[in-house]
């Protein structure tokens, strides 16, 4: 069948992810300290926009993880790279305007210190398991500070948790007000979903980024909605036509691809295995 | 504790080397964390949240945990993952720890383990309700030949070509005990964290009152506290591999080598929790 030559499994090599990933997650944190330079807060969308890249990355990470069978399930892997990117996330709000560098760097050590936990003290000794943890701690704290900055307008410490530059009390604060646990449970949910639904005999790489991004935007969404609460009316509008947009266009991306896969599992042909599982 | 990682358990080989360098990278994350702040008790509670880290991971090996394969009547235990039920059972703790974290963290962690516990109890209970009724099947322990405490037999009622089936009562009373631990464990680090936080945060965050930065302390102390939660019951996820029967299965004699690699990774997860207020 032309589809299957034309889309190969796993085309887009695994070290241009972490480079798109990498960079674009962090290039959109960082566009959203426009709103300190221009005082406006129409520029905080673009931090979830970098959270989404880092969706991305993360489920072709979690792909190579979960392909040697850990046996526990994809889900586990998407709470422990969360679990752990909170911890370097939340330490490195402290750092201001360096606070997702920061956060990057701190992330990768926890993760590259419970890989060697989980590979040679649990001794699972799965080649990739240093490697994708660390990715795995990063991806969650680059995702979570994105989707913070993205509700809250800023990734620092003060205007996270201070409430001297509000008329409330500190439960109006963005970690007082709790909201860093949706951030938490959002991310964590794109994170192991993409390949959790498509992993099996036909999976296709481009399906599964798609649906990475489909969710990223999903949860997009919902932080759009929590910002309402802590940027202007304009702003918040602006997060939530794009993430409704971009939501849409990968929803049918999608459901394309699923047709198209799903099309050629009914013709009964022999089932295509790319990768081998 | 440190003769533990050095003890070769039956059934699956302990990495010497690595747990020793674990146990060492443990002890230098103390230290460091006392010559950063020179502060003994922000290092008691980095000590308290390593402790409540590696109940969590012990309180996993209890749980009958049986995976997709429970759920089609093919193996005994729970039919979800190792991670989410050690989340349901501590979290559940945690809450129920949260509330009296005003009496005293004795209390506090008496009345998480008592949560965990009754969650884990009623799980197993309606699990059981579920299997037997719903889908009419026996339980049957498919790695003992007697059930350790009650001295049933089991192979009777084993389904040819299955692990066995249900929730045999050595499980359920292995679940509960988990529920106990992992409770008790997630509120300590939860505790640890709080008393801290609403010590330290007025200052930093230059509050003119400090009991309006309490729910602020709550907050952070509890998304840390799901965090290292999360990471600890992972790890032991790791270490069991999919599904147990609870303390009567093979695996759970592979706990020493997950208490080190719990240490390790609530010390690190704990020190950035500490020093986020410390520095």
């Amino acid at each position: 069948m032309t589809v299957s030559a034309s889309v190969g499994a796993g085309a887009i090599p695994h070290n241009t992810l972490i480079g798109v990933g990498l960079v674009g997650s962090l290039v959109g944190i960082y566009l959203t300290y426009l709103n300190v330079i221009t005082g406006l807060q129409v520029f905080s969308f673009f931090g979830g926009i970098g959270a989404v890249l880092a969706l991305v990355w993360g489920s072709n990470t979690i792909k190579t993880l979960c392909s040697y069978g850990i046996g526990t399930g994809v889900p586990s892997a998407g709470m422990l790279s969360f679990g752990s990117g909170v911890i370097a996330m939340l330490f490195a709000t402290r750092y201001g305007v360096a606070a997702p560098i920061v956060g990057l760097v701190l992330a990768a050590i926890v993760g590259a210190i419970l890989g060697y936990c989980a590979n040679q003290i649990v001794n699972m000794k799965i080649p990739v398991m240093i490697q994708s943890i660390t990715e795995m701690a990063a991806i969650g704290a680059l995702t979570i500070m994105g989707y913070t900055a993205m509700a809250a307008g800023s990734f620092s410490m003060i205007p996270l948790m201070s409430a001297s530059h509000l008329d409330a009390g500190y439960w109006a604060t963005f970690i007082g007000a709790s909201f860093i646990v949706v951030v938490f449970i959002l991310g964590a949910m794109a994170i192991q979903h993409p390949f959790n639904a498509t992993l099996g005999p036909s999976w296709q790489q481009d399906r599964m980024l798609y649906l990475a991004v489909e969710c990223g935007f999903l949860s997009m969404i919902v932080i759009a909605v929590i910002s309402f609460a802590f940027l202007s009316m304009n702003a918040a509008l602006v997060s939530l036509v794009v993430s409704l947009a971009g939501w849409l266009y990968f929803y049918m991306e999608y459901i394309r691809l699923s047709k198209r896969d799903a099309a050629m599992w009914l013709d009964a042909k022999p089932i295509v295995e790319p990768e081998g599982h | 504790m440190s003769a533990i990682g050095a003890k070769p358990a039956a059934g699956a080989e302990v990495n010497t080397t690595a747990s020793i360098i674990g146990l060492i990278l443990t002890l230098i994350i103390i230290g460091a964390l006392y010559v950063i702040t020179k502060d003994i008790s922000m290092t008691m509670a980095l000590i308290g949240v390593i402790i409540g880290g590696v109940l969590v991971g012990f309180c996993v090996h209890f749980m009958p945990v049986g995976g997709a394969p429970a759920a089609m009547g093919q193996a005994p235990g729970i039919a979800t993952g190792v991670a989410m039920l050690a989340a349901g059972a501590g979290l559940a703790g945690l809450f129920g720890g949260a509330w009296a974290a005003e009496l005293g963290m004795m209390v506090a962690i008496v009345a998480g383990a008592v949560g965990g516990g009754l969650m884990m109890a009623i799980t197993c209970l309606m699990v059981s309700v579920i299997y037997v009724f719903g889908m009419g099947i026996p339980a049957a322990s498919g790695k003992s030949k007697i059930d350790p405490l009650t001295g049933d037999t089991q192979v009777e009622f084993k389904s040819q070509g299955t692990e066995g089936h249900g929730l045999p009562f050595i499980s359920y009373v292995g679940g509960v005990i988990g529920g106990l631990l992992g409770g008790a464990g997630g509120t300590l680090v939860y505790i640890e964290l709080l008393y801290l936080y609403e010590k330290e945060l007025p200052a930093l965050l230059q509050a003119p009152m400090p009991e309006d930065v309490k729910i602020v302390a709550v907050s952070l102390a509890g998304i840390f506290a799901v965090g290292i939660f999360l990471v600890s019951s992972v790890l032991a996820a790791y270490n069991i591999t999919g599904t147990t029967e609870g303390p009567a299965d093979p695996k759970f004699k592979r706990f020493p080598r997950d208490i080190v690699a719990s240490l390790l990774a609530s010390a690190i997860c704990g020190i950035f929790a500490i020093l986020i207020v410390a520095l």
